[in-house]
């Protein structure tokens, strides 16, 4: 019989973190359901990752002089964080307002972009806005160091409005040319320096600079603009304003958090409800997400396992779940590799529009992929988080039936439920090894291994690629 | 007694290149018989493009490039994370590696000879083998960061002694980093995790332990260390991106953050693409930036000219201070009056 009240506890803990082991899902338990999801959205309270080891061991991680080392400090932050939705809302925002290393060729800007959503990412939406305009990487990334007094350039009051949110039909073009003109004069600091120095960038003598924000209120054009119905003097500041309060805006983050958080397919009374939490609370995002995990439309069993994991999720999961790179150590960079191989370079979005997510991360060659990385993680048997798994199996009893073996170690991995096909599937497979038993001792190699190899198994399944 | 020198900085030495004229990560340094010096390249991360820049340069205080030597990659005579450089009284070279748990021994111009270090954590056995130093008998003592001790090896790796523990007592260590003996044989460890420097005699007494600073002054996270003959202590105050100076009684006596300006290596450059040197002459290269929001880190990511990641510090026999500034790819030297 399935335990309905862990089930609640790990869907609840896969969709705003990246899933638990299940001892952390029993504290959970212990602490109740809404005490869990107070603590999950004032991550604040929680201690930060100290990460003075790892930048200690991989000086890279700190100066972020190559990309590598920016996708391998994201990689162990979400991993040893204790503050699991941060680093998911982070993830959330950098899929929204995707910037690309790519163009920047300055990877710390990158990582700096993601401190920001941090920092403010479950605060009112105006703030994120308003930090996002005053972020050096998307000022670069949209152009909008060449938005100029005498010469605007549209790219970021364009997408401003059309990705990040309002969406497409809700303004005109006179807007677009309004909203640039008032974001004109919102720069970087040396801009001329460093735009060579992203286009050139074999020689940095003394590494790279942080890009600073800088207003320049000579390139700033101090006249009237015309913006969504209102007139005035409008400079940045007063389009944010104008654009949090929209019906459209609270619409549009509504479905993107749903989307996220919730399901790949639309509801509309869902959205909705979601809508209207974020016009009662001023657009802030820490209180739609309490009202949504506290809602049936996030707790009903329909909308378990019904998302796809993203590659991030997924390999972020099972490292956590295998106690692996909670110390430093080289290989990090497989794991960024593993996600890259599945589609989805962190740090590194294929455009403006971020990743398209859903059934779109599965194809012939990604689920190869998502299910090999998945094993190989799972399958070191010297990893704590396996080794737990295990000595936690030897408590409970001595010897297992392939039935009782395959229930334990779906509870092990996160409180799994899986069809009963599935279930069916793995016994049969666990049939293969007849009993499992933890004596003598000369059997315990042999069953630990048999034990790894189920939870290889248990990994490839849908419900595990799944959140 | 109270010190009177003051320190002014001299010039840099360096700039960022992955291999050839220049360094990438420099975390530590050492000077030979003859003046020369070793600056050892840790670099990363250990993808298959960037293990060539895991080497060792060689180059004087006027900065002239005498060449480099070495490679990334795990077989004999390679870096993977190479940590510190020493120098016995045969100008030997002697490089710790953490990530291979070894000492690897080469001639003056780079030729490997030898090496030695197993992985474990028995007496003799190295875990993370952070900052290495010679002393007087041409014994090699090392910290083992990853065993929280001190241990002392005949130069080919036959075990003398050590001592040690983790935690935060006397006697005990946190991720010790940098490493100096004196001319007494006293022993002088950061002890990185608990924010301190201890004292020790050679045979393993603590004498004293300095982390009496006032909030603000304090040290944070030691890494290299450098003691002159009065007893002044250098402290590369890693996690605050400075270089402390301390008395004997371990008072503070001066705060540097570091005021880099171009090397030659890097004025060379711009003299031969002067579209860029004009572009960065008009640059504003330490900006004001706000310490209340930001961390020391943060700033230092901001303001070329400040140390960041300041990994070792060592004195040349003319007294003269010399920071590895490792994520900035540079020597800062400093004239000590």
């Amino acid at each position: 019989m399935a335990d309905k009240e862990l089930g609640l506890l790990a869907h609840l803990m896969r969709r705003a973190g990246f899933g638990a082991t299940l001892q952390e899902l029993e504290e959970s338990r212990a602490q109740g359901y809404e005490a869990t999801v107070d603590a999950l959205v004032h991550p604040e309270d929680a201690s930060d990752w100290d990460d003075d080891l790892f930048r200690r061991y991989q000086p890279d991680l700190n100066s972020v002089m190559y990309f590598e080392s920016a996708q391998n400090y994201w990689m162990y932050k979400m991993i040893n964080s204790k503050r699991p939705l941060e680093e998911k809302i982070a993830l959330f925002w950098h899929g929204l307002f995707a910037t690309a290393y790519g163009k920047l060729n300055h990877a710390k800007g990158v990582v700096n972009q993601t401190d920001t959503f941090r920092r403010h990412g479950l605060g009112p939406f105006h703030s994120i806005l308003m930090e996002l305009s005053r972020d050096p990487a998307m000022i670069f990334w949209l152009d909008n160091k060449d938005n100029h007094k005498y010469a605007p350039n549209e790219n970021y009051g364009r997408e401003l409005l059309e990705l990040f949110s309002m969406g497409i039909g809700n303004y005109t073009e006179d807007d677009v040319k309004n909203c640039a003109r008032a974001f004109t004069g919102w720069t970087i600091a040396n801009d001329e320096y460093m735009s060579v120095r992203a286009s050139r960038d074999s020689i940095w003598p003394s590494g790279r600079i942080d890009w600073q924000f800088e207003y320049r209120p000579e390139d700033h054009d101090d006249t009237e603009k015309r913006f969504l119905g209102r007139t005035g003097n409008f400079n940045g500041e007063d389009i944010i304003d104008i654009i949090a309060m929209r019906p459209a805006t609270s619409w549009f983050i509504a479905g993107k958090l749903y989307n996220y958080f919730v399901s790949d397919t639309p509801n509309e009374e869902a959205i909705s409800f979601l809508a209207e939490e974020y016009r009662k609370s001023s657009g802030d995002i820490r209180s739609m997400l309490r009202a949504l995990f506290l809602s049936d439309y996030f707790k009903s069993e329909d909308v378990w396992y019904a998302k796809v994991k993203s590659p991030t999720e997924l390999v972020v999961g099972t490292a956590r779940l295998a106690g692996s790179f909670t110390t430093p150590q080289w290989d990090i960079t497989n794991l960024a590799s593993d996600a890259n191989f599945m589609g989805q370079e962190i740090l590194n979005p294929p455009t403006v529009e971020g990743w398209h997510t859903g059934t779109e991360w599965v194809d012939t060659g990604t689920l190869v992929e998502r299910v090999n990385s998945s094993a190989l993680i799972i399958g070191d048997t010297l990893q704590p988080g396996v080794q737990a798994m295990i000595k936690s199996l030897k408590a409970r009893r001595d010897t297992y039936q392939p039935n009782d073996l395959v229930d334990e170690c779906l509870l092990l991995v996160g409180g799994l439920q899986v069809s009963e096909g599935t279930h069916q599937r793995l016994v049969e497979f666990a049939a293969n090894y007849g009993e499992v038993s933890f004596t003598p001792e000369d059997a315990v190699s042999c069953s630990e291994q048999q034990v790894v190899e189920l939870l290889q198994v248990i990994l490839a399944t849908r419900e595990y690629q799944m959140a | 007694m109270t010190t009177t020198k003051t320190f002014t900085y001299s010039h840099t030495i360096g700039f960022l290149t992955a291999v050839g004229r220049g360094f990438t990560n420099p975390v530590d340094l050492a000077f030979n018989s003859q003046g020369v010096i070793y600056v050892l390249n840790r670099a990363g991360p250990e993808t298959t493009v960037r293990l060539p820049s895991k080497r060792v340069s060689m180059c004087t205080i006027d900065e002239e490039f005498l060449g480099e030597w070495g490679t990334g990659g795990q077989g004999d005579g390679e870096f993977w994370w190479p940590s510190s450089i020493a120098i016995d009284s045969l100008d030997q070279v002697y490089v710790a590696d953490e990530g291979l748990q070894r000492v690897s021994i080469f001639d003056k111009g780079g030729k490997f000879l030898s090496q030695w270090g197993v992985k474990g954590s028995a007496d003799g056995q190295l875990e993370y083998p952070s900052s290495i130093a010679f002393d007087a008998d041409d014994n090699l003592w090392l910290t083992d960061s990853g065993n929280h001790r001190v241990q002392k090896f005949t130069k080919d790796g036959q075990l003398i002694s050590a001592w040690g523990q983790r935690g935060s007592g006397p006697g005990q260590f946190q991720g010790p980093w940098g490493l100096a003996l004196t001319e007494a044989g006293d022993v002088y460890v950061s002890d990185w995790g608990n924010d301190r420097i201890q004292r020790y005699s050679a045979d393993g007494v603590l004498i004293e332990e300095f982390d009496g600073l006032p909030e603000g002054d304090a040290i944070h996270r030691p890494a290299g260390l450098a003691v002159d003959d009065d007893g002044n202590m250098y402290v590369a105050d890693w996690g605050n991106e400075k270089v402390k100076v301390l008395g004997p009684n371990g008072s503070l006596l001066a705060t540097l953050r570091g005021e880099s300006v171009d090397s030659k290596w890097a004025a060379d450059y711009f003299a031969v693409n002067p579209e860029e040197g004009q572009l960065r002459s008009e640059a504003d290269l330490f900006p004001e930036l706000d310490p209340p929001v930001r961390r020391e880190r943060e700033i230092s990511a901001g303001v070329e000219g400040y140390f960041w990641g300041p990994s070792a510090v060592k004195l040349d026999r003319q007294g003269r201070l010399y920071v590895a500034d490792s994520l900035r790819h540079r020597l800062q030297v400093y004239q000590v009056n």
